[in-house]
């Protein structure tokens, strides 16, 4: 449980760490869009390039990409199971008896990792390199064109600021009461299937009672300190673009070009 | 039947940025069939430490010896099951693991889990209950309509109902009132006198240590620095201070008596002792 990486701040003093929230998801959109137009390898290339040096700018540890990426490793095994089975363009490379393993197979397989793998490096390095509240100020300031269309961007910003910050709570919470738990006999891994179930529910339970009381408690705190809903606000920390965000910017936006370009040409 | 820690150390999160040494080189022998009271400040790994004792934590380094289990370094003892019975463990803020629709039902979860049949483990957990002083009148209600201190009773009869030999409570008495604090460290002991239950306490209540406990362990920095008899631990202030707690008000009251003179023997712990002695010193002036 404390060994879950996937959407963790980690604290450290970089280049990726002082952007501007802004920058960091702008970039991460665009190269999310990028993963997506089909180049092949040369694609996948030029944004691992980009992502390494991004990797090495922002101090993480590769050990800590790996380990987010980890617990996706199952379904990957899943997927080239189903591939193998599906697909049935390119070259026979192998057959076993009455199957053949075709090229495309393969092919498409390496090509789901690497898009899955680029992704998971672009969402972590976002959520590790960004405190979570400056994550949902930027997406507030985003989102801020919507507000004149009535679209509640603050309560919305809110809202998801609430619940990153509750997740950490939650996972803690959640040990502690498997531990509980634990020392009352249960057994997460074996036992019959209605153990199992029982062994959930008693993990489930308290954490849902826990959870509404938190809420309660926390709604009760912020109204006390003056919170009304859909009050107008003003920010003490100010977001400020740099010479920085600027060239980040332009080097994403300089992918995306170059991968269209690769695409039509 | 013993208790030993060898040279325990516990690190949290090797290997990452968030790695933290939360133990270092404890040493350590809790004596069967007495009350042992652990204290120290916030942090200074009380939790750590007795969350080993059935297995929840592993040593990252060292070993312990719990009856007849061995906990190695990084490795669950075999027959995890059996030392979690025979180490009840009480968490901190218990209440909050309670699940089932009924008491009876929730404290019946423990032995059920180690095997028992359904009739007798109601059977065990009525008894439990009453032990921890619920009234039988409650027995089927929802835990979610009994007060805070209650629950937290409820708990600890989820625990009994187990039979544990060595009672493990982490701050057992932290968020209820003085009267029922009081009650449930009364439980304790009756559990130690009249079933000779080990109990280790987790504590900040150095009134409860003074009144209840036999020995006491101080804990710093994840370091054991001192593990003594109560009436030595009392003798000098000093290791109170350095685990930010106050002492208890007849200890205060003997160094301001002492700071004018008047000096009273380091066995003189209770109230009523202390009268007596008060009076033994009138009568000679
Ligand atoms: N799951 C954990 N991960 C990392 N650090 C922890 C964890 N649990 C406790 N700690 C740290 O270990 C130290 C000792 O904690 P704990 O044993 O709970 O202390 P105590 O019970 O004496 O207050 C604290 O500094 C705490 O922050
Ligand atoms: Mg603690």
């Amino acid at each position: 449980m404390n060994n879950i990486t996937l959407g963790r701040f980690i604290p450290l003093n970089s280049f990726v760490h002082k952007l501007d929230p802004r920058t960091k998801i702008v970039a991460m959109m665009i190269l999310l869009v990028a993963i997506f137009i089909p180049v092949g390898f040369i694609g996948y290339g030029i944004i691992g390039v980009f992502l390494l040096i991004a990797l090495i700018l922002s101090k993480l540890s590769f050990s800590f990409v790996w380990k987010s990426f980890k617990p996706s490793l199952f379904m990957l095994v899943f997927l080239l199971i189903i591939n193998m089975f599906l697909i049935k363009t390119g070259d026979i490379w192998l057959t076993i008896g009455t199957f053949n393993l075709y090229s495309g197979a393969v092919i498409q397989t390496i090509y789901i990792v690497l898009r899955l793998l680029l992704m998971i490096v672009i969402t972590t390095m976002l959520t590790a390199t960004t405190k979570p509240l400056d994550l949902t100020m930027g997406l507030e300031d985003l989102l801020s064109p919507l507000a004149k269309l009535n679209v509640p961007t603050h309560d919305i910003a809110m809202m998801i600021s609430l619940a990153l910050r509750f997740i950490p709570t939650l996972l803690e919470e959640a040990q502690r009461i498997l531990k509980a738990q634990a020392s009352r006999g249960v057994d997460m891994e074996s036992g019959s299937f209605k153990e199992k179930i029982q062994a959930i529910l008693s993990l489930i339970v308290p954490l849902f009672v826990s959870s509404f009381q938190k809420a309660d408690d926390l709604a009760d705190a912020m109204e006390a300190r003056g919170y009304v809903v859909g009050a107008e606000r003003v920010r003490y920390k100010q977001l400020k673009f740099t010479f920085s965000d600027f060239i980040t910017l332009f080097s994403v936006t300089g992918i995306l070009a170059a991968l269209i370009l690769i695409k039509v040409l | 039947m013993s208790i030993h820690f060898e040279k325990v150390d516990h690190i949290y999160s090797p290997d990452t940025v968030f790695e933290f040494k939360a133990l270092e080189d404890v040493s350590l022998d809790i004596s069967i069939g007495r009350i042992t009271a652990i204290i120290g400040a916030t942090g200074s790994g009380k939790t750590t430490l007795v969350q080993h004792l059935n297995g929840l934590l592993l040593p990252s380094k060292g070993f312990l010896k719990v009856n007849d289990f061995t906990i190695k370094e990084n490795e669950k003892p075999k027959n995890i099951k059996e030392l979690r019975k025979q180490v009840g463990l009480v968490f901190q803020f218990a209440e909050y693991q309670l699940f089932e629709e009924t008491l009876i039902k929730d404290v019946a979860f423990g032995p059920k889990n180690f095997g028992v049949e359904e009739k007798e483990a109601e059977m065990i957990a009525a008894n439990a209950l009453v032990t921890a002083g619920i009234d039988p009148k409650d027995f089927n209600k929802s835990p979610l309509e009994l007060s805070g201190g209650q629950k937290r009773r409820v708990a600890i009869a989820g625990i009994l109902a187990m039979a544990p030999s060595i009672l493990v409570l982490d701050e057992p008495t932290a968020g209820l009132d003085p009267q029922g604090a009081k009650a449930m460290m009364e439980l304790f002991s009756m559990l130690n006198r009249e079933k000779g239950i080990t109990v280790l306490i987790v504590t900040h209540n150095m009134e409860h240590v003074l009144d209840y406990c036999d020995e006491v362990v101080v804990l710093e920095s994840g370091k054991v620095i001192m593990h003594t008899d109560k009436k030595q631990f009392f003798k000098n202030d000093q290791y109170m201070e350095k685990a930010s707690i106050d002492p208890p008000i007849i200890i205060s009251f003997k160094k301001m008596c002492q700071k004018q003179g008047v000096d009273f023997d380091t066995d003189v712990l209770t109230i009523d002792k202390l009268v007596d002695e008060i009076i033994k010193k009138r009568g000679k002036r």
